[in-house]
């Protein structure tokens, strides 16, 4: 009984992970942009489909693969950010919707439109199960798991420390004195709209070994998962977005369990709404911000 | 000036419009002599079964019409997406039907889509013959049950559970099951009528969950069934899914242990490779497979990997049959005229490649499911087995 449980709280920490990668990336782009990305899930998809095709068609190993899918995700992100995301700062939210919803359908679009809409086979990753704690587990949930943990420390320490990360912190503040005292606005969005896209990739190359298949419109259910947690991580806060996300991922994983499968989707939605009367501003933020 | 120009731009475009909305027409008067419409998902989680089907419609109609058509009459078919959801499903329906003008409509893949476009089709009096659902309620309420202008040419859930759980019950011995289908009209319905048979042959489920198109985390479910000491999973499922639910049986040590038994394409070359000890000695009935032994299907399979660089499934099989089995009734109704068509098929004994088709009162083909175990990795056919469905008294 204890046994089983502790087996779905890992269950739930290696799901819990693959959505923080993801969501941490919306979350600064939120930050900075005062914008939900709707198209986030796309990149994630773009990066998955990355790695199927340097594998596929390059004939590249998986580890390569990693490197050119986030290759490739962050130039469609530099030229989305360069034409559509840097004219967003400043501009009435409602704007920031529809350019990011009209991004995630051309993004989806074109990969249907160049692949075809049928499912494809990944193969690569480290699929072999390894007993830890007396539980199975794939080798690559637990690369999951430690990319998730560094990914987390070395965003923390980059926002603390670095000059990008204070000039976004900046920015998330306060746009106007960010121009006074001299600080590139469109720059600093730029840079962090490609980083959060990258995470996204890294997510999705990371995920698909376990995951096998492969389809244009599988960014979706991303977008939808994430958007739960970065709201209940207090938008644009990246610690809260973390913890959050292992809080999703243990519920849905007890809630398959315990419940059954099929309501697995309702949790993320009803934990928002019960946030959202209860902590309307976030579960670790101190005050509303906005 | 300006005010001028515009004016005569609006002219323009005002005599450009209405030349445009009579051009569908005068493109319609001269188009072919029968016109079929497809109603697939070609789009969405279920758009391979999409692409299979097009291609095995597509084949049989470019062999009739290139044999010369049926009574000198062409074939043209109108493809329309569904993207595999009801809503979908009823707007390209109506498309074919509005737009296009189509006489016969052959869909959908999805029992949930196929529901939904039966009243549409009913409506406009519009002969709908589905090839792929097998929900039981499509022909519950077709025929002497309601719906007078759907066919279905494909076997249904009912037939199916019977002979699955019959088969894993008295040749492999199993009694303690665990549900996991996919949560839709056919995985849920499935369901209901292997419960109705299960006590029969004294098994019980001891847990049943249902999963949502997309989800790729079964993790936990897997891990519950390993718990409950189930000795089977008994899932209809997505053919796209099955490689995840397999490659994660492999993953928690339940290959092997626990056998997959239902539908849900455990059959194929790919889904074998992406976790062979999982999907050992799997347990499925399927309307049709590309090993089934008879020269008209072989020949079938032989044509269609040469056409398409791929061996065709089940889908593409039940579409290009389907397409021979209406020009046959357009043939001996001796026109493309609807209701003569209608009363044709009714009527009709075709010689399908699994054996001879009729119809019964509730517009139902009398079709054998095939039954199939995965032995050393490769699908051994274990035989063909029909089953009289006993239709709900009306009212129900």
């Amino acid at each position: 009984m204890f046994s089983t449980l502790l087996e779905q709280v890992i269950n739930g920490i290696v799901t819990g992970s693959v959505y923080a990668i993801v969501a941490v990336g919306m979350t600064m782009i939120f930050g900075v942009l005062r914008a939900i990305n709707f198209a986030h899930g796309e990149y994630y998809m773009l990066g998955t489909f990355g790695a199927w095709f340097a594998i596929d068609f390059l004939g590249l190993s998986y580890e390569l693969s990693i490197v050119v899918a986030i290759l490739a995700t962050m130039v469609v992100a530099y030229v989305v950010g360069q034409l559509v995301m840097r004219r967003m700062v400043g501009a009435p939210a409602e704007s920031g919707v529809l350019a990011t919803l009209g991004i995630a359908l051309i993004l989806q679009n074109s990969i249907i439109f160049t692949f075809g809409g049928g499912y494809k086979f990944f193969a690569g990753g480290y699929i072999e199960p390894v007993e830890i704690l007396g539980f199975s587990l794939a080798q690559q949930r637990i690369l999951i798991l430690v990319v998730c943990l560094l990914v987390f420390v070395g965003l923390e320490l980059m926002v603390t420390y670095s000059r990008l990360g204070k000039a976004m912190r900046a920015v998330s503040q306060n746009v106007e004195c960010c121009g006074v005292v001299g600080i590139d606005v469109s720059s600093v969005v730029l840079k962090t709209f490609v980083l959060g896209a990258a995470l996204a990739a890294l997510s999705g190359v990371l995920t698909a070994p376990v995951n096998v298949t492969v389809y244009g419109g599988m960014g979706e259910i991303i977008t939808f998962k994430t958007l739960p947690i970065i709201i209940m991580g207090g938008l644009g806060n990246v610690r809260g977005t973390f913890f959050a996300a292992m809080i999703l991922g243990i519920a849905e994983s007890l809630v398959a369990t315990y419940v059954g499968l099929q309501y697995r989707d309702t949790v993320g939605f009803a934990t928002l709404i019960l946030m959202l009367m209860w902590r309307p501003y976030g579960l670790f933020s101190t005050q509303a911000r906005f | 000036m300006t005010q001028t120009l515009t004016r005569r731009m609006l002219c323009i475009s005002t005599a450009l419009l209405s030349l445009a909305a009579t051009l569908p027409f005068a493109a319609n008067a001269s188009a072919a002599d029968i016109k079929l419409g497809l109603v697939a998902p070609m789009s969405g989680p279920n758009a391979r079964y999409g692409a299979f089907s097009m291609h095995g419609a597509e084949m049989a109609v470019n062999a009739i019409n290139e044999a010369g058509g049926i009574n000198g009459m062409k074939i043209e078919l109108f493809n329309a997406d569904s993207q595999g959801t009801p809503v979908e499903g009823v707007s390209a329906t109506r498309r074919l039907i509005d737009q296009d003008g189509v006489d016969f409509i052959i869909g959908d893949v999805s029992s949930s889509v196929t529901l939904a476009m039966q009243p549409v089709a009913e409506d406009a009096e519009v002969l709908l013959l589905n090839a792929a659902s097998s929900n039981p309620k499509i022909t519950y309420q077709a025929g002497v049950g309601g719906f007078k202008w759907t066919f279905r040419n494909y076997p249904t859930d009912e037939n199916r559970a019977l002979i699955v759980a019959k088969y894993a019950a008295e040749q492999r011995g199993f009694t303690k099951f665990a549900v996991l289908s996919v949560d839709s009209d056919y995985g849920r319905s499935a369901i209901n009528f292997t419960k109705k048979y299960l006590p029969e042959f004294k098994g019980e489920i001891l847990s049943e969950d249902y999963y949502k198109e997309g989800e790729v985390d079964f993790r936990s479910v897997l891990a519950k069934i390993r718990d409950n000491g189930a000795q089977a999973i008994i899932m209809y499922g997505l053919a796209d899914t099955t490689p995840i639910i397999a490659r994660q049986m492999l993953e928690l040590g339940l290959a092997g242990k626990v056998t997959l038994i239902g539908n849900g394409e455990f059959n194929t070359e790919k889904t074998i490779k992406s976790a062979p000890k999982a999907l050992e000695g799997a347990v499925e009935a399927a309307a049709w497979l590309p090993q089934f032994d008879s020269p008209a299907s072989k020949a079938f399979v032989e044509k269609f990997t040469a056409t398409y660089k791929e061996a065709p499934n089940n889908h593409a099989y039940v579409h290009w049959d389907t397409v021979n089995l209406l020009a046959q009734a357009i043939k001996e109704a001796g026109s493309a005229d609807r209701t003569k068509v209608r009363d044709a098929l009714s009527k009709i004994k075709y010689t399908s490649p699994v054996g001879e088709v009729t119809f019964d009162d509730h517009n139902q083909a009398r079709l054998p499911m095939i039954l199939l175990q995965i032995e050393n990795g490769v699908p051994s056919i274990k035989g063909a087995f029909t089953a009289d469905i006993e239709y709900p008294a009306p009212g129900k």
